[in-house]
């Protein structure tokens, strides 16, 4: 009886302290410095970002300092993370704080529907809500430029000679067989290779989601270009297979992203010397962004999270520190790998579901054909 | 029995049986039903079959099942293959033949993911292997073994992880067999082939069966070993299962069901063709 009781204590406590911890609270007529003093009893938030998870835990420590708020980052994939947002999206208290996602993918659910506006936040024309045709509609706000690119190895091919149309890279593929690769999956480096170079030789608008046959049958006179030249070219297994190959000296160009690449060589993984360039025929740009869940368990270490992960300082520090394009208006970008000029060059992502449909076809006619 | 009797039965079996079917049956009901457009994570539920049509006509799909099971009977074979002569040989204990067992079992200390890329590292253009084979002057320049089309990085990778769960169980099979039966059958002129045939075989045909049926469970799902040094042409299951999930739940359990009915029905068939080859018609 002694331990029935102790478990049913145990069990009440536990839920009190669950009920107290719910995030029913409305922040939009809250003033700035009240919701920094809640955030500060919250105590801690918990941001679920896929990525360089060991190399955002330093970073944020500057946040930590100065709001007293301890920052959780727990291991975990895109993917995983997504649908664990989208699995307790019912409960009435989840686990995430703020989550990271692409902004095109934010974009492919209802996002006033799962994740709170972020109105509550201090004015700042210079932060990035919409971007390439994406809309955060005032839920998301975007933290993190990227850019896709082509990676190469200036020991065997020169800045003059970088393939900049289909027909450069048609060529360069003949003149050096096995030398050029791209994934098709484990991401978006490769994709955003073979569709651009499909948007370049069809002419198809990509931006443009609406799937048809016919759309799908110009798109798919782009594969031609693959097929003619199946033995010149590798399918790496994923973007990290793609640049470790590369650093090997196995391949000399493949599609990578720029604050992938920036990060691996900032750290030593990855040569020094690897270039990265932005072709004239155009590959995706984009950006990741924050949200936070509707039913976050530190709504308020939320908002103050967001608030300083999106600010000019923290966009110039990822800039140095990751070689991302910032996110602020009045950031500085100096530590880019690729100039203004080149920038010129970034499409933005197709649109869905066409983008997910071309995928399949070219998976299907393509890569099961090599 | 009465009926007191069988609800004490019940109980009992209820920890253990309980547990595997609410447990395991839930996951599959779950599977089963989202195959068919049930429990939608993003919408509205609606009960169709339009999600396995779509798989159905994908060649991405066809072809995830064929590989799958062309790795996951290669895998189970080979292991078997390669445990049997080890087991007999390591039957009777000489000196050192603990040691040697304990060094052929390691792999099953190792991580499936660490083997797959330290495997890589070895292959890879640069690696170990290239570089010896242009040092002993068989190779004039590097060649590409990542990721080949014929997977067979990935049935090596299998059978040098599976051969010592193989060996686990045939040894114990192998050292149940009597002396007297084989001096038996070497007195009568069995030859070693022989001997291994009719009376080796047959007498631990229910760990062969094992084996077999396991590894191969654990091959046919293998994702690990694909994803990393697979052909980049062609998908296991499991790894179409990761790779439809992006877009659709639905797709991705479609895939989950067929690994599932896969998985039970070629480790039936395995089974049944051991017992058939070594016990029923074809054994003569």
């Amino acid at each position: 009886m002694k331990t029935l009781l102790t478990s049913v204590t145990a069990f009440a406590l536990s839920a009190g302290i669950a009920w107290a911890d719910s995030p029913a609270t409305d922040m939009s007529n809250m003033s700035w410095d009240d919701i920094v003093a809640q955030a500060q009893d919250e105590g801690q938030v918990t941001w679920y970002v896929w990525y360089f998870q060991d190399r955002f835990r330093p970073v944020v420590e500057a946040f930590e300092a100065e709001y007293g708020i301890d920052v959780i980052i727990p291991e975990g994939t895109g993917q995983g993370n997504s649908d664990k947002m989208l699995a307790e999206k019912g409960r009435e208290t989840g686990d995430i704080d703020v989550l990271a996602w692409g902004l095109n993918d934010f974009d492919t659910i209802d996002v006033t529907a799962l994740f709170q506006p972020l109105n509550m936040l201090p004015e700042d024309d210079g932060r990035v809500g919409e971007l390439l045709g994406v809309d955060g509609k005032g839920h998301v706000l975007a933290y993190w430029g990227n850019q896709t690119g082509i990676a190469y190895d200036p020991a065997h091919v020169a800045q003059v000679d970088l393939p900049q149309t289909v027909e450069d890279i048609a060529a360069f593929w003949g003149e050096h067989p096995g030398k050029f690769g791209f994934n098709y999956e484990k991401g978006g480096s490769g994709p955003s290779f073979f569709q651009n170079i499909i948007r370049a030789s069809t002419g198809i608008d990509l931006m443009d989601g609406e799937v048809s046959d016919e759309r799908l049958a110009v798109a798919e006179a782009g594969f031609d270009v693959f097929t003619a030249q199946a033995d010149d070219y590798v399918v790496t297994a994923s973007n990290v297979d793609s640049i470790t190959r590369l650093s090997d000296g196995e391949l000399w160009m493949v599609p990578a992203w720029e604050d992938h690449l920036a990060g691996l060589q900032n750290s030593g993984e990855v040569r020094a010397d690897i270039k990265f360039y932005i072709p004239e025929f155009g590959m995706y740009g984009g950006a990741n962004g924050v949200a936070v869940p509707m039913n976050a368990p530190h709504p308020a270490a939320a908002a103050v999270f967001i608030n300083w992960l999106t600010s000019a300082d923290t966009q110039t520090l990822f800039n140095q520190t990751f070689g991302t394009a910032p996110m602020h208006a009045k950031a500085d970008d100096s530590a880019a790998l690729v100039s203004n000029a080149q920038r010129a060059n970034q499409t933005p992502w197709g649109n869905q579901p066409f983008r997910g449909a071309l995928e399949k076809a070219f998976i299907e006619q393509v890569i099961l054909e090599r | 029995m009465t009926w007191r009797r069988c609800a004490t039965v019940l109980l009992l079996l209820m920890p253990g049986l309980g547990l595997i079917v609410s447990l395991i049956g839930m996951v599959v009901y779950v599977a089963i039903a989202q195959s068919f457009g049930l429990y939608n994570l993003n919408g509205d539920s609606v009960f169709t079959v339009a999600h396995w049509a779509e798989m159905l006509d994908r060649k991405l799909y066809t072809r995830a099942v064929t590989y799958s099971i062309y790795i996951g009977v290669w895998s189970a074979i080979l292991a078997v293959a390669f445990a049997y002569p080890l087991a007999i040989w390591l039957r009777k204990p000489f000196r050192g033949s603990i040691i040697i067992g304990a060094i052929l079992k390691a792999p099953l200390l190792v991580q499936g993911l660490v083997a797959a890329f330290l495997f890589i590292n070895v292959i890879s253009y640069h690696g170990i292997f290239n570089q010896l084979m242009q040092a002993i002057g068989l190779w004039d320049e590097p060649r590409r073994l990542q990721n080949d089309r014929g997977a067979i990085g990935v049935l090596f990778l299998q059978t040098w992880k599976n051969m010592p769960f193989a060996l686990l169980l045939l040894t114990g099979a192998v050292q149940a067999i009597p002396d007297d039966v084989l001096d038996a059958a070497r007195d009568m002129g069995a030859g070693t082939f022989a001997r291994f045939r009719k009376i080796i075989a047959p007498l631990s045909l229910s760990a062969m069966q094992a084996a077999l049926v396991i590894i191969f469970i654990g091959a046919v799902a293998d994702f690990s070993f694909q994803v990393i040094a697979g052909p980049t042409n062609r998908q296991s299951l499991a790894q179409l299962m990761v790779f439809v999930r992006q877009t659709s739940w639905h797709e991705a359990a479609v895939v989950g069901v067929t690994l599932m009915v896969i998985a039970l029905a070629g480790s039936l068939l395995l089974a049944i063709a051991a017992r058939l080859i070594l016990k029923g018609p074809f054994s003569r």
